[in-house]
């Protein structure tokens, strides 16, 4: 008798092991929070407000979530991250992805943050007329050797048959004088962060400027990515898909223009270098590249974009076989 | 048996300078060279070294300062030479404009010869003693080495042979022959007495036997405790030839000892 | 000396290449968190020849940043021997020069003098030259008493003997430090040209970095590596007849 119920007992704590063990990932949101890393790919800027929205506003704590922010840097590669099991989420640009898989990482793509690259040129119409991508011709044009700008303008230049001896390459850093002194015709400068910056001396001085962007020329080469890897996906979906929906769920927040102080002042918060005028003005930017149109699904990822990045970057031979980046592309949220 | 050196009458006298204030004083004349009432302590510490040091030597010839271990001799030697200047009493050094002082861990710079760096340090006065020099302190061999080549013995006769062919009125050898066998250093020592009977030597030594049977008067240094700190005694004055009366050189010797 | 200090580097350099492959094979890590040896092999065929000529354009602005370094330290090191004062005012300047990290400074001098060889120039000879100057400062106001004494008491002694005694008795000293200073030198060098010049070696990893080419990198520091011994080993070399000439004659020895 006794001996039955002792039996009868331990088969109960093992079923209830059990059971706890194959729900484990569906009570997390319940039990303790599900503790994952995101690691970023730039500093704490306006290009990060909707990820800094889902942290601080506790989009991701609703989700039984204990999400690490961190800030990405010049050093840092989400990418390398997820392999090292450093970090569980990340943000790339499209070209490192692409390479990436091409040199057999496996990372899946779950939402593209970017629909218009951020990436453009900044010139002064007054001294540099640029009506069609013509007139880039015997401009000195500047770009990051090996960065994504490089690849940009390149397949720019190749789009419309301009050879590279026709314009005059010039190699760029940090330090915008040569611009500024008119040695440079056309700076690269990320739209939604940088130009309001430069635009705003720019204006000072009493100078027009105007953008060179590739976009609107027929160059869709795909900007900040949200990535995870493969066996992330594979192993734990449902984080997966409870991260990625309280991340755009920050990022339809952050961007929605009722929101538009809170934004502004959570991104004050990480960033206090930057005045809050400038961050006023790179908000609406940010919105409309994230954004373009006023019923744009957030975060919706353009295959079309993504294969003419793969594309740009074979003829570049930047990559040496094609990695067919559609089949990576996994909108989990949408 | 106490001695003391005689004043020459044409000496000029110099003021005394209050206490703790040093003066170092030369004048014309016969050569002198005497300390009065000279109290110094080393900077930074308190232990003194001198208390009222009194003492005197005069003429030219060989002389010595001889004492214990750390009783003072280089610090005196120093103050002779003017590299310390902060005592007070008084040092007079009549007739001895130049003075200079050489120690044993004197080296030659290593980059010439040691024929090289006597060609090009001896004063065009003195060039004619070179040759006289080497040959008598045995340097002929060393004259194309460098100096670290050479032993310890050649070391110290080849820095004494540079000094000797400087202009000076009175050299202080500290230790100056440490590491020279008892035969050579006999011989070098009657060399320097006959080649410069006009100048005034003071030699550092431990050796008791050296300096009892070579030096003219022996500047006999004692600890800082005793009183008088310094006693100045007759040495034997050997210049060569017959041998020097050995029962003598013992009492000197016993003098010597007996003054420490 | 130039056989023992390759193969130094090259067991140094396989050892750490043999260790990343561990963690690579290990950790079954993709090609892109670390090549594999097919791909840092190809890439080396590929882009040794093009990197080899960016690491001579690298040593060759070292090497006058590191001479320019010299002169000025020499310069300096005899102002500071003048008096205590001097001597250890500089030393502190140096010191806290010394602190400012060159990667702060570095856009200030780039925005002067423009991203050419005079700021590369400038900031290889800043890297090592306060090394130098420190080592040079307490050198040359370092007395050498058993040689000088001579010299002070019979008034021969010049300010360029004095500075000659004082380098022939610290030659070994002064070899070291220079030969060690090489190695800044290329290293400022790198650095410059990582932030901000548009030329070099330094300038060919940024790009790399750009696009995650570890083995780029990797193909980089192995040319860096050689170049840079066989800098030492020539510094080295000179060193070592500067001493049998200074020190001992050839054939004069008895």
């Amino acid at each position: 008798m006794k001996t039955r119920a002792l039996k009868k007992r331990v088969d109960l704590y093992l079923a209830v092991v059990v059971f706890f063990f194959f729900t484990a990932d569906a009570f997390a949101g319940g039990l303790a929070a599900q503790e994952v890393t995101y690691r970023l790919k730039w500093l704490f800027n306006i290009s990060v407000v909707g990820d800094l929205w889902a942290d601080v506003n506790g989009n991701f704590a609703r989700r039984g979530l204990k999400v690490t922010v961190k800030p990405g840097g010049p050093e840092r590669d989400a990418i390398k991250e997820l392999e090292l099991g450093r970090s569980q989420f990340g943000v790339a640009s499209a070209d490192q992805v692409i390479r990436a898989v091409s040199k057999g990482a496996h990372v899946v793509v779950l939402a593209q943050l970017f629909q218009v690259n951020p990436l453009q040129w900044i010139y002064r119409p007054a001294r540099t007329p640029i009506k069609t991508p013509q007139d880039l011709k015997g401009k000195t044009i500047g770009i990051t050797y090996g960065g994504n700008d490089e690849a940009i303008m390149r397949a720019l230049l190749a789009k419309y048959h301009i050879r590279e001896n026709e314009v005059r390459l010039y190699s760029v850093r940090y330090d915008y004088t040569p611009f500024y002194q008119g040695k440079v015709d056309l700076w690269p400068l990320y739209r939604n962060a940088q130009a309001p910056i430069i635009g705003e001396k720019l204006r000072k001085a009493g100078e027009r400027f105007d953008f060179l962007n590739p976009s609107q020329l027929g160059i869709q080469f795909v900007a900040n990515s949200v990535v995870t890897s493969q066996k992330m996906l594979a192993q734990h979906p449902q984080i997966v898909q409870r991260f990625m929906e309280a991340l755009l769920e920050g990022w339809r927040a952050a961007l929605n223009p009722a929101n538009r102080q809170k934004a502004i002042a959570i991104v004050l918060k990480f960033n206090r270098e930057t005045p809050a005028e400038i961050i006023r003005r790179q908000l609406p930017v940010t919105r409309s590249l994230m954004l373009p149109t006023a019923d744009f699904q957030f975060g919706k990822i353009d295959v079309e974009a993504w294969k003419q990045t793969e594309q740009i970057m074979l003829a570049q031979k930047l990559i040496s076989k094609p990695v067919h980046v559609e089949n990576l592309l996994k909108p989990v949220a949408q | 048996m106490l001695y003391e050196i005689k004043l020459h009458s044409n000496i000029k006298y110099i003021k005394v300078s209050p206490a703790f204030e040093s003066t170092r004083t030369g004048a014309q004349g016969p050569m002198l060279l005497e300390c009065k009432n000279i109290n110094y302590q080393y900077p930074g510490s308190d232990t003194q070294v001198f208390r009222d040091l009194n003492g005197r030597v005069a003429d030219p010839g060989f002389h010595a300062l001889f004492g214990p271990s750390g009783v003072g001799k280089t610090t005196l030697a120093r103050m002779i030479c003017g590299e310390i200047k902060h005592f007070s009493g008084q040092l007079i050094t009549a007739g001895l404009e130049r003075i200079l002082y050489t120690y044993n861990l004197e080296r030659l710079p290593g980059w010439s010869s040691v024929g090289e760096h006597l060609q090009l340090n001896t004063p065009t006065s003195s060039r004619h003693r070179m040759d006289e020099l080497v040959a008598s302190f045995g340097l002929q061999g060393c004259m194309d080495s460098r100096f670290a080549q050479l032993s310890l013995g050649q070391q110290n006769r080849t820095n004494l042979a540079r000094y000797l062919l400087q202009d000076f009125d009175l050299l202080v050898m500290d230790e100056s022959l440490a590491n020279v066998d008892e035969g050579t250093k006999e011989k070098i020592i009657l060399k320097i007495k006959q080649m410069f009977p006009d100048r005034a030597f003071l030699y550092i030594s431990h050796n008791v036997v050296e300096v009892a049977k070579f030096c003219k008067q022996v500047f006999v240094l004692r600890n800082f405790h005793k009183f008088p700190q310094a006693i100045v005694l007759e040495g034997r004055n050997y210049t060569g030839g017959p041998g020097v009366d050995k029962k003598k050189l013992e009492h000197t010797m016993l003098e010597i000892v007996n003054a420490l | 000396m130039l056989y023992r200090r390759l193969y130094q580097f090259f067991m140094i350099y396989f050892l750490g290449l043999a260790s990343l492959m561990a963690i690579k094979y290990g950790l079954q890590l993709s090609d892109y968190v670390i090549p594999g040896p097919p791909e840092i092999a190809s890439t080396g065929l590929r882009v040794s020849g093009r990197y080899l000529l960016n690491v001579l354009n690298t040593l060759a602005v070292a090497i006058l940043g590191h001479i320019l370094a010299i002169v000025l330290a020499t310069g300096i090191g005899i102002i500071g021997r003048l008096t205590a004062w001097i001597g250890s005012f500089i030393r502190v300047a140096a010191y806290n020069i010394q602190a400012y990290p060159i990667v702060a400074v570095a856009p200030i001098i780039f925005i002067l003098l423009g991203d050419g060889l005079s700021s590369r120039l400038l900031i290889a000879a800043m890297i090592c030259y306060f090394p130098l100057l420190l080592s040079f400062v307490g050198i040359f106001s370092e007395p050498v008493p058993e040689i000088e004494h001579f010299f002070e008491s019979t008034r021969r002694m010049t300010w360029r003997l004095q500075i000659k005694i004082r380098a022939f008795e610290n030659i070994h000293k002064l070899i070291t430090v220079v030969v060690g200073s090489a190695t800044l030198a290329m290293v400022g060098t790198i650095v410059a040209e990582f932030i901000a010049a548009n030329a070099g070696i330094g300038y060919s990893i940024r790009i790399a970095l750009y696009q995650s080419d570890l083995a780029k990198i990797l193909v980089a520091l192995f040319l860096i590596g050689i170049c840079t011994s066989l800098y030492l080993v020539l510094l080295e070399w000179i060193g070592y007849r500067i001493r049998r000439r200074w020190a001992i004659p050839e054939g004069g020895l008895k």
